[in-house]
């Protein structure tokens, strides 16, 4: 009889553990350059085994304060990657920057809130993330399950800050630069002026196709050109691994420029979207990782948004 | 001390059982009813498909092997309807959908088939089967729409001959996550969520080869299927589009019967061999609402 017990009770030790494993997020941060760290996300589809973190979180140490960008998908993200900083270093959390409103960048926002973190972030993505947080919350849960945002909350966000912003860590020398109307409405780019490293937020996808829900294209693929002639070392894209060789930001240029090419055209034609994926999509953009999911969701969005513009 | 352990063993047993259960394809499929279950849930994540899917696509559209077409042929093509399933009705859409709210389709008609008598659409695992029927005055080569899935499911797009025969062309349809009906269509993860102003038809009409021209035409209306629960809890009832009527100068094109299996803000593609003067539509909605077309050529 005390046999079984144990034996049951070592199996219930095993499954709890292992289930307790399901809702956890295994972060791991690199150091790029004195002070300047980066979680890269896993670079995919949302999913239950991601928890949502898909997308890059960095964070810059400097001798007066530490500054954090973007949240992160959930609370129980933000609370982890709280944790990695303090065990790093005990300076004081002081900027929490969220380059946009999508759920994967802001969702975690809330615990930065509660340590009295000064959040930075465009108006127009304020009022998005305010909006349409509370559907988003609801549709992420559905999709990835609703484990992963215990504890995450849609919060009031104050809407003061005027791009572009200055600021001074002490060691590390901080812009933050509003792109209207881009990837996004007000997508942020933050620099670390005297390490020459980017963050360009969705701005930039490395190593899969870039989703474009709420861009404008022709804009888009300007800051893309202006990110490419600035001066810099390393860039942290949103999505996907760091970048040194400046060739590699016209993988998000060459496909937002073909996806709404081909868009314009079938509008121009009356075509449907079946019809449009009927025809496949062409060899050179066919590698891209997702490439068919993100072509499936956002083809027939640009055509709706060209066609009733 | 023992019942406590294994109370504590069956609960954990069942929570990660509901964990592994997210395979690429649940064997479950929306009845003629929603279940519970599908109402109240509506998005389960699978997997992308695997090559087995392709196999199954096959199995899944032999009718035989589907509980639901004899049923579905009855109701729908006549009780004594005589069917044939044939290769050369095209239905063309994505063999896997992200987006079930709103998947967009054409029906290419072969040429022996152009001056058909009827035309109607089954999504047999939808709890809306029906998408539209339409009756033509007029020679049609193709019809375009889009549909809400609920689950997979095979698309049937069934044309009657002046013989009295049905030629249905098939394509079996996997959808990504499922909820095309039951849940809500807008996403603003991936888009603006605004009402437009129910009852605006927007026609347009675009140059084919030769004479030939395709008709597209737009209205604004939510669509409602009755299934899917707002953010208050609460039911949103059924409302929908109806009734399509489609003429020109020269006289009626198409009478279209609507279901809310069409998506919100429907699209209507029509391919004819000429070219149709000042196209009119007129249409009905299930609150008896009657809306007119400006043309807006």
């Amino acid at each position: 009889m005390n046999y079984i017990i144990i034996v049951i009770a070592l199996i219930v030790f095993f499954i709890e553990n292992t289930f307790a494993e399901n809702f956890k997020y295994n972060l791991k941060y690199v150091e790029l350059a004195d002070g300047i760290f980066v979680i890269e996300g896993d670079n995919t589809r949302l999913n239950s085994i991601n928890g949502g973190a898909i997308s890059n979180t960095s964070f810059i140490i400097g001798s007066k304060g530490i500054l954090v960008i973007d949240a992160g998908p959930s609370a129980l993200y933000a609370e982890q990657v709280i944790s990695i900083i303090r065990s790093i270093s005990s300076i004081p959390i002081k900027y929490l920057v969220i380059t946009h409103h999508h759920p994967d960048h802001s969702f975690g926002v809330s615990s930065y809130q509660e340590l009295g973190v000064e959040i930075i972030m465009s108006s127009s993505e304020i009022h998005r993330y305010e909006k349409y947080g509370k559907r988003l919350l609801r549709q992420m849960k559905n999709l990835i399950g609703e484990e992963w945002f215990l504890n995450t909350k849609i919060v009031d966000i104050e809407n003061n800050k005027v791009f572009p912003l200055k600021i001074n860590l002490g060691n590390h020398q901080i812009g933050i630069r509003e792109y209207k109307n881009g990837h996004s409405e007000g997508d942020l780019v933050v620099v670390d002026i005297d390490e020459e490293v980017v963050f360009s937020g969705d701005l930039i996808f490395n190593k899969r196709a870039p989703t474009i829900p709420h861009a404008n294209i022709d804009n888009w693929s300007k800051y893309i050109d202006i990110l490419h002639n600035n001066k810099w070392k390393i860039l942290v894209p949103g999505h996907g691994p760091i970048i040194r060789d400046k060739e590699e930001l016209y993988m998000t240029k060459n496909w937002i420029n073909y996806i709404s090419k081909i868009a314009k055209e079938a509008v121009e034609k009356g075509l449907s979207p079946a019809e449009v994926f009927d025809k496949g999509i062409s060899d050179q953009y066919k590698s891209y990782h997702l490439a068919q999911e993100v072509w499936n969701r956002d083809l027939p969005l640009l055509m709706k948004k060209y066609e009733y513009q | 001390m023992f019942k406590l352990y294994l109370f504590l063993f069956i609960l954990c047993f069942c929570n990660s059982a509901t964990v592994l259960l997210a395979g690429p394809f649940s064997d479950f499929k929306a009845g003629a009813e929603l279940s519970e279950e599908l109402t109240s849930s509506p998005t389960v994540n699978r997997n992308m498909p695997t090559s087995d899917s392709l196999d199954q696509a096959i199995k899944n559209l032999d009718p035989q092997n589907s509980v639901m077409w004899d049923e579905l042929r009855e109701n729908l093509l006549g009780i004594n309807s005589r069917v044939k399933f044939v290769e050369d009705v095209k239905v063309i859409m994505q063999d896997h959908v992200e987006e079930p709210h709103e998947v967009p389709l054409i029906v290419k008609i072969p040429k022996r088939l152009h001056a058909f008598t009827k035309f109607i659409l089954i999504i047999e695992n939808n709890p809306i089967q029906q998408v539209i029927e339409l009756n033509p005055y007029k020679k049609i080569e193709a019809l375009g729409m889009n549909v809400r899935l609920e689950d997979d499911s095979p698309v049937r797009a069934a044309v009657l001959d002046q013989e009295g025969v049905w030629h249905v062309g098939s394509k079996m349809v996997f959808v990504a996550s499922p909820g095309g009906c039951s849940s809500p269509s807008c996403d603003p993860t991936v888009e603006i969520c605004e009402q437009g102003e129910v009852g605006k038809i927007a026609v347009k009409q675009y140059g084919r080869e030769g004479k030939a021209e395709r008709i597209k035409l737009k209205i604004t209306h939510p669509m409602e299927t009755g299934f899917v629960v707002g953010v208050d809890g609460e039911v949103i009832p059924e409302y929908y589009v109806n009734k399509i009527h489609v003429d020109d100068n020269n006289g009626p094109i198409a009478d279209i019967a609507t279901y809310a299996a069409l998506s919100s803000d429907p699209v209507i593609l029509l391919d004819l061999p000429e070219k149709g003067q000042s196209i009119r539509v007129h249409v009905k909605d299930s609150q008896g609402l009657e809306f007119f077309s400006h043309n807006t050529m």
